[in-house]
């Protein structure tokens, strides 16, 4: 029976994969970033340019090569989880060093036509790091508390240097996704209970490493309108938009605060504000309901994966998205404070697009190479 | 975030498979990894249930995210919003800015501006007639179409006056709303434009006092406090409506003016024309933001005969009794300087000046000498920014290196290059009693006025004074007169460098300086036009004489009386004692 499903499913034709993929959870990245589409229509004042025209023909570029990532074996993935994270840590290492400026962030290496943000790449690359790291040892070794040593320097290391950037949200996302990994390969909850004792009480260093813009988030967060012309400015204005759209909204294109540009760049990371604002209560709780279906559908294609490499990666990439989402949200909602993270796949930005698109090219990948029995060692494979 | 409710999840040893009751039956999936070896199925079964654990606590964020999105969108938001539009004053609050008698040039105000929700207008057809006949200058037919588009936001009219908007609300029509509105308003429209500037729509200076003071204005804890000028409006209407006067007479293509108080350095007037209206800036080109006054640098011609005459009076090397030659024009190099009023004769210093002769004035210089000359220009802040407080101050044109021949055109006026500015600051010091005080846009306190740097004596003041009233009385600005108010002053007609390089003959740049009452001067007046015509009026001339020198007189008559100046009888011997000039050459007039 094993042997019948290995042989089954090893060589399938590129015909069969297509027909294998996940076209429900393709489906639902569509319709969610078609709504983008149309929010950033609308906040161009009903207008393709600037926004949602290339907001277009980024999804598209993004969509090819996530179902390009969605045929690639998943031992391929599996065999590669190392060099990829080596090659991409070399290039968070070489932003550091010689990266352009910009925003006062280090964050991005320019190849002249493409700006290359290892940020957001490691987002991905950690998470198959994690999951071979973890798929190659047992359960056993999982208790071993020196096991722990190499994967939390595979997790510190990125994180550290992201950090240095400074770039706070990518840092959290990174940790937050990674203790997701770690929770569900096994890790004892005391271990967790240690380290997050150990972050608290690393808090009060954290502050004075932070950048004053960092601390005046933090500090406009606990009362925006203390400060409602300046940095309590876009949550105390992204409330009111959300207030005023009501039950069912002002209507499509009918939005004032975004559209007068009450809310500066509401295109960006405030675009759910947009989204209260035009289409109300109503609208918000569809698009976070088209999001539930999304966590739902990576989870169960993580239930179903028969392989431990191929569960962590699709739930590490779930939880990571799950992460956007309700930063995110929160963030606009007033319930944390501002911190740089987009509307997965509706903010206007090309780099998490990609970056959301390879994630569920490999959640595909997963899907369709569920019956695939990886050894521990995946080195011996072809 | 997703291990903070941990403690669900059941916490067992790596090696024991545990697995509740209740999960065996919730996933059947499991059974089929059971053939699987022990210590992997354990590593899926602990994996599987922790995913259990950490799905549900995805729910339960995106259960408080859709709590949080119900509160905000029904409550809370609006809330937020009422107390948003509360206290909306403290928001974009910038000072005021007024004149030097308290007169409002620059404000905040309130206004409404008016939208329709028109999916709550009953009657689109009566809405429509109701509201045109409050607001006329909409359409009846535009409105109309705009209250039954169906949209629930649409615009119908940006800042109603109180009035209207009182008028609007009377109406009682539901579906009408106002949004509140800031603006920077300008009572005075175009007037003091330039010593003004302007604002963006964030009320952020942009030019102008609004610039140089941003700070202090948008300080809110200084936004009570007016920025008091030194302008006074009504003699800056007086300068800014005779300048257009001038300039439209003679088709000019623009003009500039000041009217400065010799003791203190205050600017009463400044004038830039063509100007615009900072309520509406974009309605006219942006050149019109171009201050003439303070940024434009022009060779000013002979109203710097005014400085070369101090010059040789203050060096000593002339007297008003010396004479010079200017019996022939002078061949420079390839350049022949001559007069424009020629007397082909020997000439006395004050006929050198009342005649506005360019050989006499050269000989005069070369006689006092290059160095001489430079460090009055020096002394004059001729070679360096003014201080005025507008961050348009323009950088003069100076000769690098200053050569013999430089100084001989710089003692009409030619080669170097200041902005009128600098022009009226030098007069002043000339006139009053030799001190040179910096030009300000600030009402200065006249107990700690700034005691200045003497630039010339007393007496070198006190001979120019006598000079510049005789131009007046004889000379090339008799059209400047303003009887009783002992004008004096001093013309200028300077050509304008063309494009090549070269001077263009038919572009002149027609100048007045003048200041009064000479006996006692206490206000310097200055106007200039750019590029006049001769008109049929002026015997073909367009110079100084007869373009400027008339508005100055005007001007003086208008604000003499605003300025508490009173006239004098220009007859009575002591006036006629203190304005004598020894003319040896009289004969020849």
């Amino acid at each position: 029976m094993v042997s019948y499903m290995a042989s089954r499913h090893r060589d399938l034709t590129l015909g069969a994969k297509l027909l294998m993929v996940n076209w429900g959870l393709v489906f639902l990245v569509t319709l969610i970033a078609s709504i983008g589409f149309a929010m950033l229509y609308s906040s161009a004042g009903g207008s393709w340019s600037p926004w949602a025209g290339k907001q277009v023909v980024r999804f598209i570029a993004g969509f090819i090569v996530m179902i390009g990532v969605a045929l690639v074996d998943i031992r391929f993935w599996a065999r590669w989880a190392y060099p990829i994270y080596a090659v991409t840590l070399i290039g968070l290492v070489a932003v550091e060093v010689m990266g352009s400026i910009g925003m006062g962030a280090q964050r991005w290496i320019d190849l002249g036509f493409f700006q290359l943000q290892p940020s957001e790449i490691m987002k991905l690359a950690l998470v198959l790091a994690l999951a071979r790291y973890f798929h190659g040892i047992s359960l056993e070794q999982v208790g071993r508390p020196l096991m722990l040593v190499a994967p939390l320097i595979l997790v510190l290391l990125p994180v550290v240097l992201v950090l240095k950037q400074p770039n706070l949200g990518t840092a959290t996302l990174l940790m937050l996704g990674s203790g997701a990994i770690f929770f569900l390969a096994g890790v004892r909850l005391w271990k967790f209970a240690i380290i997050i004792v150990a972050v608290l009480s690393a808090l009060p260093v954290v502050w004075q490493f932070m950048h004053d813009y960092q601390k005046r988030r933090v500090l406009t967060f606990m009362d925006p309108e203390n400060d409602p012309l300046g940095a309590g400015y876009n949550i105390l204005q992204s409330m009111i938009a959300m207030g005023s759209g009501g039950i069912t909204g002002k209507g499509y294109l009918q939005g004032s605060q975004s559209q007068l540009r009450f809310l500066p760049e509401v295109q960006t990371d405030f675009i759910f504000t947009q989204v209260g604002e035009e289409f109300g209560m109503i609208g918000g709780v569809v698009l976070l309901f088209l999001y539930v279906c999304l966590f739902a559908y990576g989870i169960a294609i993580g239930l179903g994966c028969r392989n431990q490499f191929g569960r962590l990666v699709a739930l590490g990439i779930t939880t990571q998205f799950f992460l956007y989402v309700f930063i995110n949200m929160s963030m606009v909602m007033g319930l944390i404070p501002v911190v740089g993270i987009p509307l997965p796949l509706v903010s206007y930005g090309g780099s998490a697009m990609m970056t959301l698109l390879l994630g569920c090219g490999l959640m595909l990948s997963v899907s369709i190479h569920r019956e695939h029995r990886l050894p521990r060692r995946v080195d011996g494979l072809n | 975030m997703s291990w903070r409710d941990a403690p669900r999840s059941p916490d067992r040893a790596p090696n024991q498979v545990h697995v509740p009751e209740g999960a065996r039956e919730t996933f059947p999936l499991r059974r089929r990894v059971l053939p699987m070896d022990g210590v992997a199925g354990q590593a899926i079964e602990t994996a599987r249930n922790r995913l259990i654990v950490t799905a549900a606590l995805f729910g339960l964020c995106f259960i408080a995210l859709g709590f949080r999105l119900v509160d905000l969108s029904l409550f809370q938001g609006a809330e937020v919003a009422a107390h948003a539009h509360r206290t909306p004053a403290k928001l974009a609050a910038r000072g005021d800015i007024v004149d030097r008698n308290g007169v409002l040039l620059a404000t905040n105000l309130d206004t409404a501006s008016l939208y329709a929700d028109s999916t709550r207008i009953i009657n689109a057809g009566d809405a429509a007639s109701a509201l045109v006949t409050v607001l006329p200058d909409l359409s009846r037919a535009d409105v109309e179409a705009k209250l039954s588009s169906g949209k629930s936001f649409i615009w119908l009219k940006r800042n109603l006056s109180p009035r209207q908007q009182w008028e609007v609300n009377a109406l009682g029509l539901p579906g009408l709303a106002f949004q509140r509105e800031e603006r920077r308003v300008y009572p005075y429209g175009s007037l003091a434009s330039h010593v003004l500037g302007l604002v963006d729509v964030d009320n952020k200076g942009l030019a102008g006092v609004e610039a140089y003071f941003d700070e202090k204005l948008a300080d809110p804890a200084r936004v009570a406090q007016p920025l008091t000028l030194s302008i006074d409006v009504r003699v800056q209407h007086v300068l800014a409506d005779e300048l257009a006067g001038a300039i439209s007479r003679f088709n000019g293509i623009g003009g500039a003016g000041v009217v400065m108080d010799v003791q203190t350095g205050e600017i009463l007037a400044m004038v830039s024309l063509p100007d615009f209206d900072p309520n509406d800036p974009a309605a006219v080109p942006p050149e019109t933001r171009f201050n003439r006054v303070s940024l434009g640098v022009y060779e000013m011609g002979s109203t710097f005969k005014t400085f070369n005459t101090a010059l040789a009076l203050e060096t000593g090397s002339a007297t008003l009794a010396s004479r010079y030659d200017a019996s022939h024009p002078l061949q420079v190099g390839k350049h022949l300087i001559s007069d424009s009023h020629p007397q082909n004769r020997v000439l006395t210093v004050p006929e050198i000046y009342m005649y506005s002769s360019n050989i006499g004035s050269v000989r005069m210089a070369l006689d006092a000498g290059t160095a001489a000359q430079q460090a009055l220009m020096n002394r004059l802040g001729m070679l360096r920014r003014t201080s005025v407080e507008l961050p348009e101050r323009g950088m003069p044109l100076v000769p690098k290196p200053w050569l013999e021949i430089n100084t001989m055109t710089i003692s009409f006026g030619n080669g170097i290059a200041v902005t009128p500015l600098h022009l009226a600051t030098g007069v002043s010091a000339m006139v009053n009693g030799g001190v040179l005080l910096p030009a300000t846009l600030l009402k200065s306190d006249h107990a700690k006025a700034p005691s200045g740097m003497r630039v010339v004596s007393e007496k070198t003041s006190e001979s120019i004074r006598r000079l510049m009233r005789l131009v007046v009385m004889r000379g090339t600005g008799k059209k400047a007169e303003a009887d009783g108010y002992l004008v004096g002053g001093k013309t200028g007609t300077a050509e304008k460098t063309g494009a090549n390089g070269g001077y263009a003959h038919k572009s002149l740049l027609s100048s007045f300086v003048a200041a009064f009452p000479m006996t006692s001067p206490r206000y310097v007046v200055l106007a200039m036009v750019d590029e006049p015509r001769p008109n049929k009026d002026s015997a073909g001339m367009a110079t100084g004489g007869w373009v400027a020198a008339p508005a100055v007189g005007n001007i003086i008559m208008r604000i003499a009386p605003m300025l508490g100046v009173e006239p004098v009888d220009e007859k009575s011997p002591v006036i006629t004692e203190a304005m004598y000039v020894p003319m040896q050459g009289e004969g020849a007039e």
